[in-house]
């Protein structure tokens, strides 16, 4: 087991994580639920969309308001490819994805260089110039009216698998982003970029590695979502929402670490269809204050609730890994700088 | 003597500000160098035109024969100048050892596995190792100061600069800094440009100091010759002293 696989992988984990892939992967034959079926496929692809999301706002702490630019991009040119050129659905899948990327490197190599707010605010503008110029791009994305793919009912139940396999791999890229010694190297770039840079860790490439992955990972589930849902249109794939609501499963799960926004969206897709159903005008206000809530009460959301419970249940297990995802809290960083400055004063 | 970093004639103008005026300076094999002036005579934008942080305006900088104006910072840290920060900056999401770890990892060319023990190596050279799986901010701030200089060696540098990593500090804790500094030469054969405003420290460690004052050199020798020239006391202290 040790020969094949490098020392940062934890075989545990590694076990954990195929015994809930392969029980996921049978689930279906077993309860026979279609409502059920759609909602996993739904969550799956939540899961998947949640940790991208999170390597670039989690792990670099560059938070993206204008994720949903690359899953919308990613959705039209698969759509365009299957629709107008026959493009089988993975290759579109994937080339979507490459594309999408390809996007993201554009317009975030130059803003990453921007830090916190400052990057977040450059996100808002590229999402919504992004969806204003797809609105008007017809021959793209069929304009207003949007675009219809065949359907296939027999495909819809199939791609189940797919969604399971999309977020099996975005969990892995997640586990080996953050343990493998890259991830210090990432830690390292959210804390000081330019401390990172004297010690030899090269910013620009690695924040543009991230970038390119997040952006391929956004645009094969915004390829997946058009094949799912045989119908898009821009205001929706493109909209402010859809990029507020991967910020909001990383918070809800725990920004940063490693698993947490994967919980976040479960928690995430029930909420939405459980208040879409009551309260179809309110549930934007409510996701407002659910996201006020947990960033005044626990800044790491689900997991960052986890460990304090464990903490004080277990106190002999002396639980601190979380100690660096507490102090990756921008706020607490800042606090300390200002501090030594004083003292060095 | 054959310098390991050498400047030539470096400039460095903010709009109207020349913060640094064609200074040279050259750092041998094995030496301490000193590099004083007044608070603004422009050492800490030298130091950042040596490690690659700004890039100058004119003026070459040399590392042995390899050119290295212009670098981007990672790029002249992997080289082998490596720098510390007046103000700490510590990773302060990471571990102890971790924030060596990442230095080392980067550019001493060694694995995983070989890193971490190339930085638990310089953790139990400046006195840090009990320390290392905590936090840096249960440090206190000289503790603070000796993990910023073992990140920086974790990165096997051939040139060290040290930017006032003995200022604010109690002077227990000065001497023991001192000592660390004469040991990082003496034992790892690091060359060493520090700049300092504790004088003491300057005049026990260096062996050759240069004077910094308005962006322009106004002196280099022995500390003690440089603390008699004429122009060094004006710099410090004004005309009438001079």
């Amino acid at each position: 087991m040790k020969r094949i696989l490098p020392p940062w992988v934890r075989p545990r984990t590694l076990i954990a994580v195929a015994a809930a892939a392969a029980i996921l992967a049978i689930l279906p034959l077993v309860h026979g639920n279609r409502y059920w079926h759609n909602q996993l496929t739904e969550t799956l692809l939540a899961i998947a969309t949640a940790l991208a999301w999170n390597w670039l706002g989690g792990y670099l702490g560059q938070v993206s308001f204008g994720h949903a630019a690359m899953f919308g991009l990613g959705g039209f040119i698969a759509g365009r490819m299957q629709v107008s050129l026959g493009v089988p659905m993975i290759a579109a899948w994937i080339v979507a994805g490459v594309i999408a990327g390809l996007y993201a490197l554009v317009w975030g190599h130059p803003t990453l260089r921007l830090r916190g707010p400052y990057f977040s605010i450059a996100t808002i503008g590229v999402g919504e110039a992004t969806r204003l110029i797809c609105t008007y791009w017809v021959w793209l994305t069929g304009g207003s009216s949007g675009m219809s793919l065949p359907v296939q009912v027999q495909l819809k139940y199939q791609l189940y698998w797919y969604a399971l396999a999309l977020a099996l791999v975005a969990l892995a890229v997640s586990y080996a982003l953050r343990r493998s010694p890259l991830g210090l190297a990432l830690l390292a770039i959210k804390s000081d970029v330019d401390a990172a840079g004297d010690v030899g860790v090269s910013a620009v490439r690695l924040q543009d590695l991230v970038l390119f992955l997040s952006g391929m990972t956004m645009g094969v589930c915004g390829g997946f979502y058009a094949s799912y849902y045989s119908f898009i249109e821009p205001g929706d794939m493109f909209g402010f929402a859809r990029s507020i609501s991967f910020v909001l499963m990383g918070v809800i799960g725990g920004i940063g670490t490693i698993a947490g926004p994967a919980i976040g969206a479960v928690i995430f897709v029930l909420l939405r269809n459980s208040l879409i159903a009551t309260y179809p005008q309110l549930y934007l206000g409510l996701y407002g204050l659910l996201l006020i809530f947990v960033i005044l009460f626990e800044p790491l959301g689900l997991t960052g609730l986890y460990v304090r419970i464990l903490r004080r249940a277990r106190p002999d297990l002396g639980v601190t890994g979380m100690a660096a995802e507490e102090s990756a809290v921008p706020a607490t960083g800042a606090g300390a700088a200002r501090v030594e400055q004083r003292e060095a004063k | 003597m054959t310098a390991v970093l050498r400047a030539e004639g470096l400039s460095k103008r903010f709009g109207g500000l020349k913060a640094n005026d064609n200074v040279s300076l050259s750092l041998e094999k094995g030496q301490i160098l000193g590099l004083i002036g007044p608070n603004g005579a422009g050492k800490s934008t030298c130091f950042a035109m040596l490690a690659g942080s700004i890039p100058p305006t004119s003026g070459r900088v040399f590392l042995g024969e390899q050119q290295i104006t212009g670098l981007p910072a990672f790029r002249v840290a992997r080289a082998g100048v490596v720098r510390t920060h007046q103000i700490v900056r510590p990773f302060a999401n990471l571990t102890v050892i971790e924030n060596c770890t990442v230095a080392a990892a980067q550019c001493s060319g060694r694995d995983d596995a070989g890193s971490r023990e190339l930085a638990r190596e310089m953790l139990r050279f400046v006195g840090l190792e009990k320390r290392r799986n905590g936090y840096p901010a249960g440090l206190t701030l000289a503790q603070r100061k000796r993990l910023e200089m073992a990140r920086a060696l974790s990165c096997a540098p051939k040139a060290l600069l040290l930017d006032e990593v003995i200022a604010g500090v109690n002077p227990v804790e000065a001497r023991d800094m001192v000592a660390l500094i004469r040991r990082i030469r003496d034992e790892q054969g690091i060359s060493i440009l520090m700049t300092e405003h504790v004088m003491a420290a300057v005049m026990s460690l260096c062996e050759h100091v240069v004077v910094l004052d308005a962006g322009k050199l106004i002196a280099a020798g022995a500390p003690k010759e440089v603390v008699q020239n004429a122009a060094v006391i004006e710099a410090y202290l004004g005309k009438k002293h001079a």
